[in-house]
């Protein structure tokens, strides 16, 4: 046990990746087999990462469950592992939803069943590894690798247009990691010129002073990398395709998971990096969020595809987090953060559910859905939940997180926050429209074959439910009980805008200590 | 100073020359007793002189690696061997290696004489290793010619195919070309310092600018000989290193060749052409007569660029990786143009990683070759991912490795010279280069795509294409040869993409050799 705890990030990192040479030797034709032993492994590791959060000390802002070795020292880049508040609540949902979507791909993923599941925990080996990776390089190479799996995942089992999504996909991103490797490069020479010593140690990083005219450059090269990963709007126009094209359980990853690393990068590496850069550059970052708000949601109010009003809600969510991240005020990034999440539950769900459907009628035109309420009532209260926690229902974990970062912003950004607010109701108008269309929509204008889809309509079968129920849960957990959460993450935000103090230049520090105190 | 004679003349001097080219001798060696194997009917059809190459290159490797740690000069100073050369020599030996491997299914197919073949594959290591180790500006223009007439053999070597000995022709008009612009630079070289031996042009250059800090102007008015004497040396150079816009044979002789053949030159020649390059470089260029870093950015830009546009457009695989190894050049003059210690252990460490993933892949290329020239086609590759797993994963490797996604050589290649570069001062450079890698990875994914991703129209006509006679596919099995291959050049890019720390540990022992003058 010791010794589990000792290195406990590396076996949560690594583990999935032993379960791939598991699955290597089983012959391929044993599809039930692959399958059900690839679930079984990825909810061994979801229950093993259970652990970090159990034996993680919420009172303090340092990183825990630190590993530190030496991997290439020419370059200074060490195997440093270590996480903070925010890290471990990634780390689980990734677990959580790495099993969810295995789960969940029972009868959609029909043939390839072998490469899909190993495709798929080794993209739970590289995700983990990005989020617990304090050594630039090391997180570089996790974040540049998961293109990969990711890539296969959409092009292989995609739909429609898949191998024209998938390219755009990876294209897209490894150019905007392509211009960011440029900034950590620079970040790391001009390092190395002031202290002599080559070094990819985050925490020694953060200590370089570089001028602010050159820090707003490498901001824009890690803007770029970390943007077009999350996406803000003119950035996004991957996203509906990959998203659209994806397999479900490709989807859930990447709206789940995927999405949160841009963020997760402006808060661990951008900002900290290049603090006055940040500062300065924030306002115009937030009025960016604030469009790519208003832009996902009336995208998303005109779509007639399913999958693609989901996947626009999501510009829109994204957008959210955005502001909340750059309002730079205590409450806010709490509430980011904790948006962070639950869009990677609320929207995860959004797309299984989007998937059974889709399963069952063969179509996502939206025009062609309808009735499907009648048929399957377990099915229309799961989806519904889901729908409401995205739109955020009081009670439900959306509204925390959209309340916290639209209070704590309103001291920044008090306009905006008020534009910003009504992406809320067009939130609602969007998915509340899309859900009584599908479900309730009287389907006398339909084709035929669709007509015979519904009416052998089956609903949830237990599978499905085990699937989804996790989900359900936890959005009645963080819309009743969110302090669990928001205890762990607090410390490291505190943190993160103290490292920002340090920087004299902070023109709105004492609006941010206010800020606190008003929580 | 007493019998300084017998010192010069002396066995003794001889003993020592012949020491410091053991491992190019012992390849000699063995191409002779290959060689003589022709006359022996019975033996020359059989697998005598495949097997005999390897064991004479794993010798030579061998004697290599007893030889480091030694500084050798011999010949009178035209000949060295040091740190440097143990790098480089490791990489030729290993390239030559892979090539002999993937050699056997292939030349099998052709009604040409076998030993022969090797050889002249084991002459051609040999030529590389005298140009890496010469330190002469003769012997530079010797072994390059040695290196080339090998290479132009090889291309034309399979007899009566059109394709191939087109390649040979326009490889041998453009190479004798570049070769006397070699020769006329060392003129002009000459004809300003009055030194062949680079030892002594370093020495004499240094003492000069020591004298008077200046640049043309102070060779007595040689300057502008010095400097026309080594922009052709550049040019002559370039046309091995095919660089952008000398690398109009590249394409052609790429495509015409025996696919081992072009792995070959791919990696083999170009390494040599580029250590050679490097050394030239840190010894004279380095004194800004001109500022040659100058033309190097303007090369290195247009090399990538070109290279990955034109590689875009190609539907042949062999050309497609003829283009992007011209490409691949450009990203490897980065690390020359970065400089310094860093750069030069970054460009070495470069070339180490790039002949893995380079051989690899033509290695891959062989396995589904066959002489209907579509099978070329990287439609051909539709749906291989499914049928067979392993190869297509190495391909998709290797295709990454080349594209600098990490987890491979090419990566940490990449990141290495860019970060060395970046310290010098070339950000423009450098941003260049990772938007030509962002570029170029289209069509190294494009070859991902139709391994794993096929179009329902298109699979169709692949099976068909994947069921039929294949050079590397014997009864169903894919051959041993290459199979080994392939896994040689998986583990290498394997290996210095997830701990790279070996690696940089030897180039950086090799580099400091290099630059400790």
């Amino acid at each position: 046990m010791a010794f589990f705890m000792k290195y406990i990030l590396t076996i949560l990192i690594f583990f999935p990746a032993v379960a791939v040479l598991i699955l290597l030797p089983i012959n391929k034709k044993n599809e039930g087999l692959l399958r059900n032993l690839a679930t079984l492994l990825s909810l061994v590791e979801f229950i093993a990462s259970y652990y970090l959060f159990i034996y993680f000390k919420p009172d303090t802002y340092k990183f825990q469950f630190i590993e530190k070795f030496n991997w290439i020292p020419s370059f200074g880049a060490s195997y440093f592992l270590g996480i903070d508040g925010v890290s471990l609540f990634l780390i689980l949902l990734t677990t959580l939803l790495t099993f969810v979507s295995l789960l969940s791909s029972y009868r959609y993923i029909k043939d390839h069943v072998k490469e899909f599941v190993i495709l798929m925990l080794l993209l739970e080996t590289f995700m983990i590894g990005t989020f617990a990776a304090l050594d630039v390089l090391l997180f570089y190479v996790f974040w540049e690798f998961m293109l990969i799996p990711m890539y296969f995942i959409i092009g292989m089992w995609g739909t429609g247009k898949r191998i024209y999504s998938a390219v755009k996909f990876f294209l897209y991103t490894l150019a905007g990691s392509l211009i960011m490797l440029f900034g950590i490069i620079y970040i790391f020479i001009i390092h190395y010129e002031q202290t002599g010593n080559f070094t990819f140690n985050l925490m020694r990083l953060y200590n370089t002073h570089i001028p602010v005219g050159l820090q707003i450059l490498l901001f824009i090269a890690l803007f770029l990398g970390f943007a077009i990963k999350v996406p803000i709007f003119p950035f996004h126009t991957w996203l509906p395709d990959a998203h659209t094209e994806a397999p479900t359980a490709g989807s859930v990853i990447l709206a789940g998971v995927l999405l949160k690393f841009g963020i997760y990068g402006f808060f661990r590496f951008a900002i900290p990096l290049l603090p006055n850069a940040a500062l300065i550059l924030a306002p115009y970052i937030v009025v960016i969020g604030v469009i790519g708000i208003l832009y996902g949601a009336f995208v998303s109010i005109v779509q007639k595809d399913l999958k693609r009003l989901v996947a626009f809600s999501s510009v829109s969510h994204m957008g959210f987090i955005m502001v909340g991240l750059f309002a730079l005020t205590a409450v806010s990034i709490n509430g980011a953060v904790y948006q962070l999440l639950n869009h990677g539950i609320d929207t995860g769900a959004l797309f299984l559910f989007v998937g059974m459907i889709y399963e069952r009628m063969h179509t996502r035109q939206i025009k062609d859905l309808g009735g499907i309420a009648k048929k399957a009532p377990i099915l229309t209260v799961l989806f519904l939940t889901s729908v409401l926690a995205s739109v955020g229902l009081p009670g439900l974990n959306g509204f925390i997180g959209e309340f916290l970062i639209l209070i704590g912003s309103f001291r920044s950004y008090p306009v905006l926050t008020i534009i910003a607010t009504s992406g809320i109701i067009f939130a609602a108008v969007y998915l509340l429209w899309m859900f009584q269309r599908v479900m309730f929509q009287d389907p006398h204008d339909q084709t035929a074959p669709y007509d015979h889809h519904l009416e052998f309509f089956d609903d949830m079968n237990l599978r499905e439910i085990i699937t989804v129920l996790p989900l359900i849960i936890l959005m009645f957990l963080m819309g009743f009980y969110p302090s669990p959460f928001l205890d762990r993450i607090g410390p490291s935000v505190l943190h993160f805008l103290t490292m920002l103090n340090h920087h004299k230049i902070l023109y709105n520090a004492i609006k941010i200590k206010t800020g606190l105190s008003n929580a | 100073m007493h019998n300084i004679m017998p010192a010069i003349y002396g066995l003794n001097s001889l003993e020592k020359s012949m020491i410091s080219i053991i491992p190019e001798a012992v390849i000699i060696l063995f191409a002779f007793i290959v060689l003589f194997l022709t006359f022996f009917e019975k033996i020359a059809k059989g697998k005598n002189s495949y097997y005999l190459s390897l064991i004479g290159i794993a010798f030579s490797i061998l004697y290599v690696v007893m030889l480091s740690g030694k500084n050798l000069t011999g010949f009178y100073g035209s000949v060295v061997f040091n740190g440097y050369d143990v790098f480089l020599f490791i990489a030729i030996l290993l390239s030559g290696f892979l090539t002999v491997l993937v050699s056997k299914d292939y030349i099998e197919n052709f009604d040409v004489p076998y030993p022969e073949y090797y050889s002249i594959i084991l002459f051609g290591i040999s030529a590389m290793m005298f140009l890496v180790s010469s330190n002469n500006l003769i012997m530079v223009f010797i072994s390059l010619e040695f290196m080339s007439i090998c290479a132009y053999i090889l291309t034309g070597y399979i007899r009566g195919n059109t394709r191939s000995t087109e390649a040979a022709l326009k490889y041998l008009i453009l190479g004798t070309f570049a070769s006397a612009f070699l020769i006329f630079g060392s003129v002009f070289i000459y004809a300003a310092v009055g030194h062949l031996n680079l030892n002594s042009i370093h020495t004499y250059l240094e003492n000069i600018s020591y004298v008077k800090h200046g640049s043309a102007s102070i060779l007595n008015g040689m300057g502008e000989y010095l400097t026309i004497g080594l922009l052709l040396f550049t040019v002559g150079l370039a046309f091995k290193m095919s660089l952008f816009p000398f690398h109009a044979w590249t394409p052609d002789a790429y495509d015409g060749a025996p696919t081992p053949i072009t792995s070959f030159m791919a990696t083999g020649i170009k390494v040599a052409a580029f250590a050679i390059f490097l050394r030239i470089y840190l010894l004279i260029y380095n004194f800004n007569v001109i500022n040659f870093n100058d033309i190097l950015w303007i090369l290195a830009v247009l090399s990538m660029t070109f290279g990955n546009i034109a590689a875009i457009l190609s539907s042949n695989i062999k050309r497609l990786l003829a283009y992007s190894s011209i490409a691949q050049a450009g990203y490897i003059l980065v690390g020359i143009i970065g400089g310094g210690f860093y750069g030069y252990s970054g460009t070495l460490f470069y070339l180490f990683a790039y002949i893995f993933m380079t051989a690899g892949a033509f290695a891959v290329v062989i396995i589904f070759e066959n002489s209907d020239i579509v099978s070329l086609d990287v439609k051909k590759y539709s749906g291989v991912g499914y049928k067979y797993p392993f190869i297509s994963a190495a391909m998709a490797f290797f295709m990454l490795s080349l594209a600098g996604i990490p987890v491979t050589g090419g990566f940490m290649g990449k990141f290495y010279v860019f970060s060395a570069a970046v310290k010098s001062g070339y950000y423009w450079l450098v941003f260049i280069a990772l938007l030509n890698s962002a570029f170029a990875a289209y069509y190294y994914i494009k070859i991902i795509v139709k391994m794993y991703m096929p179009d329902k129209e298109d699979s169709s006509v692949s099976c068909i294409a994947a069921e039929g006679k294949n050079y590397g596919i014997v009864n169903g099995n894919i051959s041993e040869g290459i199979m080994l291959a392939i896994i040689i050049c998986l583990f290498f890019t394997l290996i210095m993409g997830v701990y790279p720390q070996l690696f940089i540990n030897f180039a950086n022992y090799s580099a400091a050799s290099l630059c400790k003058i």
